[in-house]
């Protein structure tokens, strides 16, 4: 069976971090875009279809609770994974407050990540699937009154 | 001075004469002060070795060593001792001595009964006031190490979760790349690779030691708190057989028996739960460490008068005496490399000063151990200062 590769933008200041990773994932078979910081993310996100955007919080700039408040109004269906080096949870949950799906701590267990992603993703899919089936619906109902 | 307070006087009557010794004795028990009598200086000092007296009542003229001579010895042996001594009539040059080599006081023979159990009961009372100030003194030590102890944990506290950070990115990195060159070596391609064992060997050993390093940055930055902390009313028992069953499992492999209890009468209190699940968990899993297979582990709740105290005893290896103020330092553990950090306690004891609580240790060697930690209601006016 074929993989589907999830869509994931990669954000994070670090660099080396972003590379190894998006090795990692694509060895793993997904598509990884990657984005050094938070005005970046904005504008692949405007360009580009992601299903998953995996966030660094602590980024010089606009950090990654900014960024998240701005992808959630501009593309509310991309679901974001935060990620964070700060072992307190709590700037995490706060992100969670604003519709992340969920949260990792530095340095992360690949297994777990995997299955946030694939729990993000599926989401994503039953959301898309419930606005298709919505556009459908008033396609419908617009012919009727033909 | 109370009549029970001179109940309490170790007197010692030396004189060579036993009939003086007897009368002043007995005299002495109707007002409530037993003494203990020696007949000569030798006999004086070979007691003292043994029962430590707070008053000693000395003749100065005896055979053997002189009243004189024992004082000397008393003074520099028994310091903790005072000395009244008895001189002959138109002598008070050996009382007069007597007072520059170390005496209380002294008095002249014929002696009047009252006067001499006024000067016992000053005597007694200068200890008791050296005594007092003694330990006024120690106890002003004692805190002020104290506060210098907590003062220097909470910076290091705030230094150590700011490392904790910074090191917790390129863990991320080293963790990342040893992941992606382990995926890469369970490709076809790489399966005829020399020496490929070798290689998914060390990367193994890579993958584990990050996760040894991630245990304790993760510890440190846990107590780390940036916005407020969360407080509800918590069911404290409720909150025991929620962390029991979390660490259920590392308690079945070792077959120990976890006995949780509680008051009946236990009233919820205003603390934050997450806080107090940590240091419940940091107990109990100390206590499984310690005890032996098929053992048996404690938890009790009960209320007291500020809020609630939870205990977790063991009867497991116990901590030794030596170790009692260091097993709270951060670091300190007994454990093998990599299945301790040795910060448990210590943060654990951060996180209970910082909810206004107190964490206490009572341990036997081999016996058993107890950990108290006192939690204070929060919602309670004379508590509120600890928000
Ligand atoms: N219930 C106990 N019985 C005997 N010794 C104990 C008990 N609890 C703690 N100790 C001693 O105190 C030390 C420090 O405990 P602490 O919880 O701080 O660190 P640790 O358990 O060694 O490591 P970790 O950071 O993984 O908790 C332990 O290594 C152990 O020697
Ligand atoms: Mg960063
Ligand atoms: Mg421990």
């Amino acid at each position: 069976m074929i993989k589907i590769p999830t869509n994931i933008l990669l954000v994070d200041d670090e660099k080396d971090f972003v590379e190894i990773l998006a090795m990692r994932l694509e060895e793993a078979g997904e598509k990884v875009t990657p984005a050094y910081d938070g005005q970046m993310c904005l504008d692949i996100l405007d360009k580009k279809p992601i299903d998953v955007v995996i966030l660094d919080i602590k980024m010089p700039g606009m950090d990654g609770i900014n960024t998240l408040h701005k992808i959630k109004i501009m593309h509310p269906l991309v679901e974001v994974i935060l990620l964070t080096g700060h072992g307190s949870t709590e700037t995490a949950i706060e992100g969670m407050k604003l519709g992340a799906f969920d949260y990792l701590l530095k340095p992360a267990d690949f297994d777990d990540l995997k299955a946030k992603l694939s729990g993000a993703r599926k989401k994503k899919e039953e959301q898309d699937e419930r606005i298709r089936k919505a556009e459908v619906r008033q396609l419908l109902r617009r012919g009727g009154n033909i | 001075m109370e009549p029970e307070q001179i109940k309490n006087i170790r007197l010692l009557l030396v004189d060579d004469e036993a009939q003086f010794r007897s009368t002043l004795a007995k005299r002495l028990q109707k007002r409530g002060v037993v003494a203990l009598q020696a007949g000569s200086g030798e006999e004086c000092l070979s007691i003292l070795e043994d029962h430590p007296m707070d008053v000693v009542v000395l003749d100065v003229k005896m055979p053997g060593i002189s009243g004189i001579d024992a004082l000397s010895q008393i003074t520099e042996r028994h310091a903790e001792t005072e000395v009244i001594l008895l001189t002959g009539h138109a002598a008070t040059q050996d009382g007069v001595e007597g007072i520059k080599s170390g005496a209380y006081d002294y008095l002249t023979k014929p002696v009047e009964f009252d006067h001499l159990l006024g000067k016992i009961i000053q005597a007694y009372e200068k200890i008791l006031g050296e005594k007092q100030q003694k330990e006024a003194a120690e106890y002003r030590a004692r805190t002020k190490q104290q506060m210098i102890a907590t003062e220097r944990l909470a910076a290091l506290g705030t230094l150590a979760a700011g490392i904790a950070h910074e090191i917790n990115n390129p863990l991320a990195i080293i963790n990342e790349s040893a992941g992606y060159l382990e995926s890469l070596l369970q490709k076809q391609e790489y399966a005829d690779m020399p020496r490929r064992a070798v290689f998914e060997k060390a990367l193994k050993k890579i993958g584990g030691s990050v996760g040894r390093a991630r245990n304790i940055t993760h510890q440190l930055l846990g107590n780390v708190r940036k916005t407020k902390p969360i407080l509800t009313d918590v069911d404290a028992f409720e909150l025991v057989l929620e962390t029991a069953q979390l660490i259920k499992k590392e308690a079945q492999e070792k077959e120990i028996v976890v006995d949780l209890q509680t008051a009946e009468a236990l009233k919820p209190i205003l603390t934050n739960p997450n806080q107090v699940r940590q240091v419940l968990i940091n107990l109990i899993s100390n206590a499984i460490h310690a005890t032996p297979q098929q053992g048996r582990i404690s938890v009790e709740v009960a209320p007291t008068a500020g809020g609630i105290s939870i205990a977790v005893s063991d009867t497991g290896t116990g901590v030794p005496k030596e170790h009692l103020e260091k097993i709270f330092e951060p670091f300190f553990s007994t454990k093998a490399p990599g299945e301790g950090t040795g910060l448990g306690l210590f943060v654990t004891r951060e996180i209970v000063e910082k909810l206004g609580g107190t964490v206490e240790v009572m341990s036997k060697i081999g016996q058993d151990t107890r950990f108290t930690v006192y939690i204070p209601d929060q919602g309670r006016a004379e508590n509120m200062g600890n928000r």
